[in-house]
C-alpha cells in the first residue's frame, strides 16, 4: 500500500501482515509514515495504491465493516462539542453502541483506571498533555475492539501513568485484540510489541520480533570480562573460535571485551572454557543492543537523526 | 429580539401593509431559522482545522449516518437557538388553530433540516471556509430577499415579475408563509388558500439536500477528500 500527498510519498509499498491477537508496533520518528499509514487503515484517507485488507475486509470496498472492526487512540483527544472527559469517554462509547446502563459503569471503571476519575469535569483544554493523553486512550479501553490501534499512546504522561497504560494494553491484547501501536519510543516498543516494523521515510525497513532485531545485528551483544590473570594467546583463539563471537578485543591487559550474538548462549560455554584453561573471572557484564542499536543498523540514523533529516 | 422590538414596530408604521409587524416578526424568524442552520457548514470547517474530522470518520458508523447526524444536530440545533424568537412570535401573533400551527412548526423543522443539509453539501463540496463564508453571504442575500420573509409576494410581483417567479420557488416563502399561515395571520396578501403546496416545497427542500448532502459527503469526503 501506498500513499502519496502531491509529490510527497508518506508510505511507500508498504507490504506488511499484521497477526491476529499480537502488538505489532511501528517505530519510527516522525514524518516516518506511521500516523498515515493508521488513516489509511482506519479508512479515514484512501491509499494512492495498492490497499489493505483488515480482518478480512478491504479497506477500499468495505470501508464500513473495516471501521466496525477498529478502535483509535489518536495522539490527541479530538473533540469539540463535548468538552469534559467523561463527556468524551462517554459521547464516544455511545456511538460505539454501548447501552445506557453499561456506559455508565464501564466509563466510570475507565476513568478510574486512568487516574482521571477526579478530573472527569474538567474542560479538557485545561487538562495537562498527559492528562489528556488518558483520556484519548481510554475511548479505546471502552470501546475494546477487535483491532486497536493506538498512536503514541503514552506520549506526555509520567513514567507511572506510562507503565499503567502499557499494562492495559497488554490486557487488551490477551483479551484478544490486536494492537498496532505507533510510537517513536524506542522502550515502549521494546516492552510492549510482539513484532517490531521500522518505519523510514514511508517504507517498512525491516519487521520482525524484538529479540530476533536485536540477535540479527553482527555482533551487537558485548560481554565484558575481568580476570584475575592476563589470558593466554591460546585463551583468546579459543574465545574467537565460538561461531558466536564475531570479535575479541584485549582493552587492558586482564580485560576481554567480546562482540557476540545470542549472549546467553555463549556466556556458559565461554565460563567453561576459562574455568577448563584455569582463568578465574572476576567480573562479568553483559549487554544486548537496544532497538536504537537496531534503528542504527537499518538506517544508518539515529532516531533523532532519522527525525532531523524526515523534517 | 431588538429586531422585533425597534426594527419591526418603526418599520411597520412605514408600511402600508395591513399588520406588518405581525408579518415581519414571523419572517424574521424564518430567516434567523435559516441563518442559525447554515452555521453547521462552518463546523466543518472548523473539526477539519482542529483534527476531529480524523475522528469522526475513524468512528464505527457509516458515512450516511454521520451526514444525517450531523445535518439533523445541525437543524436541531437551528431550531433550540430559534426557539425562543419563535415563542415571541407566538405572543406576538398568537395561533388561532393548534393543529394548523403543528403543521407549521413540523415545516420549520424540516427547513432548518434540509437548509443544514444545503450548507454542509456547499460546505464540503468547495473546501475553503473563507469561499464558503463569501457564497453563503451571497447565498443569503438572495435567498433571503427573493423571499416573502420580509415583503407580501403581490408586492415582490408588482416590483418586477422575474423576481416574483423567482420568490415563488423559494424554500424560505414556503416556510415564511406556512408560518403564517400556522399562526393564522389575518391577511389577504399572504393568506394560502393551499398550504399543502408551500408543505411540499419544504419538504422536497428537505429531502433534496439531506440526500444530496449524504451523496456528496460519501464522494468528497470518503478516503480524504476533504484534504
Amino acid at each position: 500500500m501506498s500513499k502519496k500527498y502531491g509529490n510527497v510519498i508518506a508510505v511507500d509499498h508498504l507490504d506488511l501482515d499484521v497477526e491476529e491477537g499480537e502488538i505489532l508496533g511501528l517505530l519510527g520518528p516522525n514524518g516516518a509514515g506511521k500516523t498515515t499509514t493508521i488513516l489509511v487503515l482506519a479508512t479515514v484517507i484512501k491509499p494512492t495504491g495498492g490497499t489493505a485488507i483488515v480482518g478480512g475486509y478491504d479497506i477500499k470496498k468495505s470501508p464500513d465493516k473495516v471501521r466496525g472492526l477498529l478502535g483509535i487512540a489518536f495522539q490527541e483527544p479530538k473533540m469539540l462539542w463535548v468538552s469534559t472527559p467523561w463527556d468524551i469517554v462517554n459521547w464516544h462509547a455511545k456511538v460505539c453502541g454501548l447501552s445506557t446502563s453499561e456506559r455508565k459503569k464501564k466509563v466510570k471503571g475507565v476513568l478510574e483506571t486512568l487516574d482521571m476519575w477526579e478530573a472527569r469535569r474538567r474542560n479538557v483544554h485545561a487538562l495537562s498533555g498527559g492528562m489528556r493523553k488518558r483520556v484519548e486512550v481510554a475511548k479505546v479501553l471502552i470501546q475494546r475492539p477487535k483491532i486497536a490501534i493506538v498512536d503514541e499512546p503514552t506520549a506526555q504522561i509520567d513514567i507511572v501513568g506510562k507503565h499503567k497504560v502499557w499494562n492495559l494494553l497488554l490486557e487488551l491484547r490477551d483479551e484478544g485484540s490486536t494492537i498496532i501501536l505507533a510510537t517513536n519510543e524506542l522502550y515502549e516498543a521494546d516492552r510492549l510489541s510482539d513484532r517490531v516494523g521500522i518505519l523510514h521515510r514511508g517504507k517498512l525497513i525491516v519487521c520482525e520480533t524484538p529479540k530476533k532485531l536485536k540477535d540479527s545485528i553482527p555482533g551487537g551483544d558485548i560481554i565484558e570480562v575481568q580476570l584475575e590473570s592476563e589470558p593466554s594467546a591460546g585463551v583468546i583463539n579459543e574465545l574467537k573460535g565460538l561461531k558466536e563471537v564475531v570479535e575479541v578485543v584485549q582493552p587492558k591487559p586482564s580485560n576481554l571485551r567480546l562482540y557476540l550474538n545470542q549472549v546467553e548462549e555463549v556466556v556458559p560455554r565461554m565460563m567453561n572454557l576459562l574455568m577448563r584453561r584455569n582463568v578465574p573471572i572476576k567480573a562479568l557484564h553483559m549487554s544486548e543492543p537496544s532497538l536504537d542499536d537496531v534503528f542504527v543498523h537499518y538506517t544508518g540514523l539515529t532516531i533523532e537523526e532519522a527525525q532531523k533529516t524526515g523534517e | 429580539m431588538s429586531q422585533i422590538a425597534l426594527f419591526g414596530l418603526i418599520a411597520s408604521r412605514l408600511v402600508s401593509v395591513p399588520n406588518y409587524f405581525q408579518y415581519y416578526v414571523s419572517g424574521l424568524s424564518v430567516m434567523t431559522l435559516y441563518s442559525a442552520a447554515v452555521f453547521i457548514g462552518f463546523d466543518i470547517y472548523e473539526e477539519a482545522e482542529h483534527g476531529v474530522f480524523e475522528y469522526l470518520l475513524s468512528l464505527p458508523v457509516t458515512r450516511r449516518q454521520l451526514v444525517l447526524g450531523r445535518s439533523i444536530g445541525g437543524g436541531l440545533r437551528a431550531f433550540i437557538y430559534v426557539g425562543p424568537l419563535i415563542g415571541v412570535s407566538l405572543y406576538v401573533i398568537g395561533a388561532i388553530n393548534p393543529l394548523n400551527f403543528l403543521v407549521a412548526l413540523f415545516s420549520l423543522f424540516l427547513f432548518a433540516f434540509g437548509v443544514s443539509g444545503l450548507s454542509i453539501t456547499i460546505a464540503v463540496m468547495i473546501k475553503s471556509s473563507d469561499r464558503f463564508d463569501i457564497l453563503m453571504g451571497i447565498l443569503d442575500a438572495l435567498i433571503v430577499r427573493l423571499s416573502t420573509a420580509m415583503y407580501p409576494l403581490a408586492i415582490v410581483q408588482a416590483s418586477n415579475p422575474v423576481y416574483g417567479w423567482l420568490t415563488n420557488f423559494n424554500p424560505v416563502t414556503f416556510v415564511a408563509d406556512l408560518f403564517r399561515w400556522g399562526t393564522g395571520i389575518d391577511s389577504a396578501y399572504f393568506l394560502l388558500d393551499n398550504p399543502l403546496l408551500p408543505l411540499l416545497g419544504v419538504v422536497a427542500f428537505f429531502s433534496f439536500f439531506t440526500f444530496l448532502g449524504v451523496i456528496i459527503y460519501e464522494r468528497r469526503i470518503e478516503g480524504g477528500g476533504w484534504q
